[in-house]
């Protein structure tokens, strides 16, 4: 085998991320899904080591750890649910 | 928050080693009057960061304690030798019981940080609520 042919590729593969398109810049939409997807990501976590714990699979350390953070995780969607509908009501009491 | 988040991965890291432990103290105490036991020593190391920020515990590999065996006098034992003697093992009930309170206070330890950042956390979040 050529062992130029090789480099060749080589260089052509290192080089192509580069010419690749560049994602958007961050927009509100772009961050509020990554939070969101972030969320469930804790979320089926959680589940899932309930569930190997369950089946005797995990660790109860592992188990209190997911838990705990799931918990937080909730607590942190509620409260931020909350101010948003709050803040939608405000505006709709807003004499027109 | 992260951090928070961190510290409890950190105190469970810590629990899980502590458990470990009292799990070969356990071993060790079982197994006090086997002939020719040798009392295992657990170590503990820093888990090295690879991608996260490091910083948990971790229990080593097992060694066993070189110590010498004691010889005690048995001639009705069938390992006993011509002079009547047969090696027992050389774990110390009282400093396998030390070693058993000194992992439970760890735990404890490892447990009420733990349960410090998840309070820190909420707390937090409370302020946010009202």
């Amino acid at each position: 085998m050529d062992i130029r042919a090789k480099l060749a590729e080589q260089t052509y593969l290192s080089a192509r991320p580069a010419t690749e398109a560049t994602a958007k810049p961050d927009g509100p939409a772009q961050v509020f899904g990554e939070v969101a997807q972030q969320f469930a990501a804790t979320l089926q976590e959680g589940e899932a080591t309930a569930r190997a714990a369950m089946a005797g699979g995990a660790d109860p350390h592992a188990l209190v750890e997911a838990l705990a953070q799931t918990e937080l995780a909730v607590q942190t969607a509620v409260t931020l649910r909350d101010k948003v509908v709050e803040a939608y009501q405000e505006i709709l009491r807003m004499p027109v | 928050m992260s951090d928070l988040i961190r510290t409890m991965a950190l105190s469970a890291s810590g629990m899980r080693a502590q458990s470990a432990r009292l799990g070969h103290v356990a071993e060790n105490i079982a197994n006090a009057d086997t002939p020719g036991y040798r009392r295992k020593l657990v170590s503990f190391e820093a888990v090295a960061g690879q991608g996260n920020a490091g910083g948990e515990v971790r229990t080593g590999p097992v060694r066993l304690d070189r110590s010498e065996l004691p010889e005690i006098f048995d001639p009705a034992n069938p390992l006993s030798d011509d002079r009547g003697l047969y090696r027992g093992s050389n774990v110390d009930l009282l400093v396998e019981i030390a070693d058993a309170r000194q992992a439970q206070r760890s735990y404890e330890a490892n447990l009420k940080m733990f349960d410090q950042a998840r309070q820190m956390t909420s707390s937090l979040f409370e302020l946010l609520r009202r």
